[in-house]
């Protein structure tokens, strides 16, 4: 460990880093530099290239264009391999422990020390972790097993296993997503400690006034560029906003302003009551209307049971949903989604890799799959002329960029990905849009074109139904937003401030965690805060492999964090003010 | 479904070729060509009429056509990333059944085959519910199956062999054992007359209608597409509103009816019925499937693809056996020739072998600068 | 906690399960040993494998031919599905059960030894049906002589063209003893007879797999004046082929086992299908009177190697009759 002065050549210093996939342009022209002991963030939009930039500095991409410099030496990193050779580790946001094994043996996993005969040192091993834990002021036994270690012990026990590797650059991807406030507090001693024996640290964050409080400079990349280098001290937030999104924000939620007059609601619910076999979050008794040209927002944190309603109303858990559903005044029983598509619902899942693209087939093939009945001929085969012109039409309309209707989609980026499964919705002509995180990890110009359908759809009279962890596309994208805390409403909130209280981040959050406190609370005082307190840890346990990994979504992780710490409810929601440039 | 040759169709081109592209899905791509035109190669170049002559090419197809009648089944259930191992044993009781129908009752062979087609489809819905309601791994419910059907066989026929030539009373063949020839006796064609002067050996024909059947379905029904969305993201189909699980049985009762319909034809095939015939079949029936591009991981594969890989793995045995090459050898030719016929048809796999190799390089080159 | 349970439920379960498997044992030589009180001499035969027409109908016939003894029993017979371990354990449970005579077909020679000789040990006498084993510590050894039966064949191809000829044979899995000795056997025969094999193939005894074989062989357009089968099925399968081909009128089929059973090869001859063929005889009547000597105190012989028969058309249905077991044995 070589302690590098400013003048000395950079640690590392990446030039010209560019790198395609099929369809794609992911990198073009990146530079980053680290300096030892120096902490580096690196910012950017989600989609915007920080993940590819990283997986090549740790040999997970060996095909780049650019070069690579380690201390001044161009150095060629083909895999991980290499990468760990030049002294690279990354701790990814999804933790790579195995968690069966005990903490030692995943410190030492693959390099464990071994004996002549070929036997593992136990003794040395565990002795060697427990003094790397405790350089980290982690006290864990080294033998217990990793899954019963919590989060925040799991991340610093990937930062001993980089430790352990004699490692000079390390690349953290958001390591504090699922922390709390004490945990991250100990995290950044930790990464003090570090640069002070001249380890560089690339730091992945998007919460700006962490990065305010670590890095000593930022780089921000934006769809594939790099957008600007700044030193920490001499920036500001809205700058690094504007460097990050590169366009004002009103662009970003295209709602018209004027309402759709009140007219009968296209979907009732009422008391729906679900507590799904799969283990996910119960729902006890939610009411909701959706009126034709409505855009309904459904907010909450993780967990709080918001899928599970649109999955409900839209018969993935068949009958065992309760409550009563109308559709345009007649009378609905969610059976299953087939029955459901035929009714005029169309739902568009969380997950659209995992829920709604068969990836390895066509744009063609998945567009048209919900809509087969459509193009169908007494003989039950497809006419395919017609099925064609209708998808083609589609494509048009929603400007998915894919060379052409044959191509498979999974080589398609995700937002033209999450275009295709919109395309497939809509070819079923549906009445009521059941829409599950829209825009998760997508580029903000596709963002934007996607708000923009919403809106155009409900003008056409369609009936949409949101759910977003991000709360600005919520807030600007909605006509009404309805809370949902621990399977409960606890609030509905308005765009319009004749029609109710309305809609701000603070006010959704506050209901977002209070279960009690909007619904039916008799005391808001500090009867009702211990609760709601409680609730709020209870129920938003965010999983190591964090789902929720784009920026915004931060939203609802800054507030699981926030509840997570000591302070009292009421300080908590000032500490949530996620991103304030953009409220 | 590699769609490298299936051209876009936005981009509107002349008539002809336009045909042309309608027309090459058809037959699968031209990659899955590439093995198949080797061989007619080879066996052109080595045996050039004898290989061509039409009575050769009819045999060498005829006595795959059970096993090929059972790829196209396998194909389906590959298709939505299951396996079916009971195939084998399934024809195989088939057959047994034919040749007692045959045998015992002297029923006619109209008869015959629907039953045999029948009870190979109660199999398959066995083996559909199994794997859908009591959810058992596709793989351990038909391997069970395969032992079950195997043993209903055994003592069905009390492990002795049936024959299907059965004389009557005046010492010629019955008419129903007659009529049951035309199903694959070698040197009974049926259709004489109408069909060429010396008509179509009839499991030929039947793999042929087959294959051409169960493409039309996969490629142009709704039920097809339905196979593949099941086969790719059995949650994404479910959410586009299809019913998994009835896909599931549909598609494993099908393959069990066409094993009960391969089940008569191999039993007039032989002229008897085999306690273990159909032993093993189900590996060549995969095999075939495999070869022609279906993906044991689902959602992938077609039936021109497994008529073509079909076509490989007899005729590859047909150009072997017209060349006398030793019988040792001909297992090791064998092998190899699969495998390379397989590498061949996937170009991404080409792609992918040389975008390591050079890395390699790349990477070892680096470390000797050092 | 939940797994040692677990555990414990599953070892109990084991022990229940071998209880009533022992206690099964028990009867089954409760019922066998009691020869002092019925004098019934009980024998155990492990089959190598039921599923082949030749062995059923071996099977058949050792159940008749020991019926006739009213001394005798024999136990239901074990299928070792031509597993060599299942058939090993199946011999293993015969000597528990303190059988008086033991019977065995083995699958392989080698991996039967060892439980024959623990049976001689156990000082139970042991007749080795159709295949040897490597020890000579048995009773007796009753079997064909494949390489006789071959020679056999061949003499009746040179008889079939005295002028020589040309002749194609279609082989057992060409790792079996039987199809070695069937081979070479028939090889001596036509030696110095101005027959040529022009063509030799494996078709591992199946009808499907000699088909394919012949129609190549037809299609090569190699002269075949006269087809030697190792078994009847290939012969029978040839002879489909060629006359589907039209070509059957012009050549011979020889093939070799001869079972009584509508679908063999005796029948095929009748049919004037197959020119001849030659039973590979079962030994179950040698064997029955084995057992039944053994059962009075006699000696017996201590390896009988059993003749065949040619079967031609002359007298294909009076030995048809002669092992038609399907109406003698229910």
């Amino acid at each position: 460990m070589t302690t590098v002065g400013r003048v000395s050549p950079p640690l590392l210093a990446m030039r010209g880093i560019g790198k395609s996939f099929p369809g794609v342009r992911a990198l073009n022209g990146v530079d980053l530099t680290v300096h030892a002991g120096e902490v580096v963030a690196l910012l950017g939009e989600n989609g915007a290239g920080k993940s590819t930039l990283m997986n090549i500095l740790a040999g997970v991409h060996g095909d780049y264009e650019g070069t690579i410099e380690c201390q001044g030496e161009p150095v060629a990193i083909h895999s991980p391999r290499d990468a760990a050779r030049h002294g690279i580790a990354m701790i990814h946001q999804e933790l790579n422990l195995v968690p069966e094994l005990s903490v030692a043996e995943n410190v030492f996993l693959g390099r464990e020390p071994t004996t002549a005969r070929g036997t593992v040192r136990r003794k040395e091993m565990e002795a060697r972790t427990a003094e790397l834990l405790a350089g980290l002021g982690l006290d864990v036994p080294p033998r217990r097993a990793v899954k019963h270690c919590r989060i925040a012990e799991q991340q610093l026990i990937e930062v001993a296993k980089a430790l352990s590797l004699d490692v000079r650059l390390l690349v953290m991807d958001e390591p504090t997503s699922a922390l709390a406030d004490a945990e991250v507090r100990r995290l950044h001693a930790v990464i003090r400690g570090l640069t002070a024996r001249g380890v560089g640290i690339v730091y992945i964050s998007h919460r700006l006034e962490e990065l305010e409080e670590i890095a000593d400079s930022v780089t921000v990349l934006r769809d594939g560029t790099c957008t600007g280098r700044r030193a920490m001290a001499r920036t500001s937030r809205a700058e690094l906003v504007r460097l990050m999104v590169g366009r004002p924000l009103d662009e970003l939620y295209p709602r018209r302003p004027e309402q759709a007059p009140s007219t009968p609601p296209r979907l009732t619910v009422r008391g729906l009551t679900v507590t799904p076999p799969d283990g996910s979050p119960a729902v006890h008794g939610v009411d909701l209307t959706v009126a034709p040209g409505e855009i309904v927002g459904i907010a909450g944190l993780m967990g709080a049971g918001r899928s599970e309603v649109l999955q409900a109303v839209f018969g993935q858990y068949g009958t065992a949903a309760r409550g009563e559903f109308t559709l345009d005044g007649r009378r609905y029983v969610p059976r299953s989604p087939g029955h459901a598509i035929r009714s005029g619902l169309a739902l568009v899942a969380e997950d659209r890799k995992a829920q709604s693209l068969v990836l390895g087939n066509t744009v063609r093939f998945n567009s048209s799959l919900a809509a087969l009945r459509r193009f169908a001929t007494p003989w039950r085969t497809v006419r395919r002329r017609r099925e064609t012109t209708a998808v083609r039409e589609q494509m048009t309309a929603l400007a998915v960029r894919t060379p052409g209707l044959e191509n498979s989609v999974g080589l398609l980026s995700g937002g033209n990905q999450q275009k295709v499964v919109l395309a497939k919705c809509l070819l079923t002509r549906p009445g009521v849009l059941l829409v599950d995180e829209p825009t998760r990890g997508i580029d903000i110009g596709a963002k934007a074109q996607i708000h923009a359908l919403m809106d155009r759809l409900a003008a056409q009279g369609t009936a949409i139904l949101a759910v977003s962890s991000e709360l600005p596309e919520l807030i600007g994208m909605c006509d009404r937003i309805l809370v949902l805390c621990e399977g409960r409403l606890t609030g509905e909130f308005h765009r319009d401030p004749a029609r109710g209280p309305v809609a701000d981040q603070e006010a959704i959050l506050t209901a977002a965690m209070a279960r009690h406190a909007v619904a039916a609370a008799p005391a808001a005082g500090p009867a009702g805060a211990p609760r709601a307190h409680g609730a709020g840890t209870g129920a938003a346990p965010r999983p190591p492999s964090g789902t929720a990994s784009d920026a915004a979504s931060d939203t609802a992780s800054d507030a699981t964090s926030g509840t997570a710490s000591d302070a009292a409810p009421d300080t908590d929601s000032h500490e949530l003010h996620p991103k304030e440039p953009r409220s | 479904m590699t769609s490298v040759l299936k051209a876009a169709p936005d981009t509107s081109g002349a008539a002809a070729p336009g045909r042309l592209r309608r027309l090459l899905p058809l037959f699968g791509s031209l990659q899955s060509y590439i093995g198949l035109v080797l061989i007619f190669a080879v066996g052109v170049a080595t045996k050039g009429d004898i290989f061509l002559d039409q009575t050769n090419l009819t045999n060498a197809i005829g006595n795959f056509a059970s096993r090929g009648i059972l790829a196209v089944g396998v194909t389906l259930v590959i298709i939505t990333a299951g396996i079916d191992l009971s195939v084998g044993s399934l024809m195989g009781f088939a057959s047994m059944a034919a040749a007692m129908m045959l045998f015992h009752h002297d029923m006619p062979v109209w008869q015959i085959v629907p039953l045999c087609m029948l009870i190979g489809a109660a199999f398959g819905v066995v083996n559909g519910v199994g794997t859908t309601w009591l959810r058992i791994q596709s793989f351990v419910m038909t391997l069970a199956m395969l032992s079950i059907a195997r043993g209903l066989d055994r003592q069905l026929s009390d492990n002795a062999s049936v024959g299907t030539t059965v004389a009557g009373s005046d010492g010629k063949l019955t008419p129903n054992s007659e009529a049951f020839q035309s199903l694959g006796t070698p040197g009974h064609n049926v259709l004489v007359g109408i069909l060429g002067p010396d008509g179509i050996y009839f499991p030929v024909l039947a793999f042929f209608v087959v294959c051409v059947v169960f493409h039309l379905v996969l490629s142009r029904s709704r039920f097809g597409r339905h196979i593949y969305a099941v086969g790719g993201n059995p949650t994404a189909a479910r959410l586009s509103g299809i019913n998994v699980t009835f896909v599931v049985i549909a598609v494993f009762t099908l393959s069990g009816m066409l094993a009960g319909f391969a089940g008569p034809i191999d039993a007039a095939y032989s002229a008897s019925a085999d306690p273990m015939a159909g032993n093993g079949y189900e590996l060549d029936a995969i095999a075939a499937a495999v070869i022609g591009g279906a993906s044991l991981a689902g959602g992938k594969g077609t039936i021109a693809g497994t008529f073509v890989g079909s076509l490989i793995l007899t005729l590859l045995d047909n150009v072997l056996g017209l060349n006398a090459v030793s019988d040792n050898w001909q297992l090791v030719i064998k092998g190899s020739i699969v495998v390379f016929a397989v590498v061949l048809q996937r170009p991404d796999l080409l792609g992918g072998l040389r975008r390591r190799l050079t890395h390699r390089t790349r990477t070892d080159r680096s470390t000797e600068e050092k | 906690m939940t797994r040692k349970a677990l555990t414990a439920v599953a070892a109990l379960c084991v022990a229940v399960l071998a209880s009533g498997c022992a206690s099964k044992t028990d009867t089954a030589s409760s019922t066998g040993g009691d020869k002092g009180d019925s004098g019934q001499f009980v024998i155990g035969y492990s089959q190598s494998n039921n599923a082949e027409p030749y062995r059923q109908q071996l099977n058949k016939q050792l159940q008749y031919y020991v019926k006739q003894h009213k001394n005798l029993k024999l136990l239901p017979i074990t299928d070792a599905k031509q597993d060599n371990a299942t058939q090993v354990s199946q011999v293993q449970s015969f000597i528990q059960q303190k059988v008086d005579l033991l019977i065995v077909s083995p699958n392989e020679p080698a991996p039967l030894t060892p439980p024959v000789e623990q049976a001689c040990k156990a000082g139970i006498p042991v007749i080795i049906l159709d295949r040897t084993v490597n020890t000579d510590c048995y009773t007796a050894f009753i079997g064909g002589d494949n390489y006789q039966i071959g020679k056999k064949a061949g003499e009746a191809a040179v008889k079939a063209l005295p002028d020589g000829g040309n002749v194609a044979e279609l082989r057992g899995v060409l790792s079996a003893q039987p199809q070695i000795d069937r081979d070479k056997g028939f090889r001596d025969a036509i030696a110095g007879h101005g027959i040529k094999i022009v063509e030799s193939r494996e078709a591992k005894w199946t009808r499907p797999n000699a088909i394919q074989v012949m129609n190549q062989w037809l299609a090569r357009g190699t002269k075949i004046d006269l087809v030697y089968a190792h078994n009847d099925d290939m012969a029978i399968g040839a002879y489909g082929a060629a006359a589907g081909a039209g070509k059957a009128d012009s050549m011979k089929f020889i093939g070799i086992d001869g079972l009584a059973i509508p679908d063999g090869g005796i029948r095929a001859v009748q049919q004037g299908h197959l020119l001849t063929t030659f039973v590979y005889p079962t030994g179950a009547k040698e064997a029955a009177e084995a057992a039944y000597a053994l059962s009075q105190h006699q000696k017996v012989t201590k390896k009988q190697t059993l003749g065949t028969v040619e079967i031609t058309q002359a007298n294909a249905a009076q030995v048809y009759d002669e092992f038609d077991m399907s109406s003698k044995t229910g």
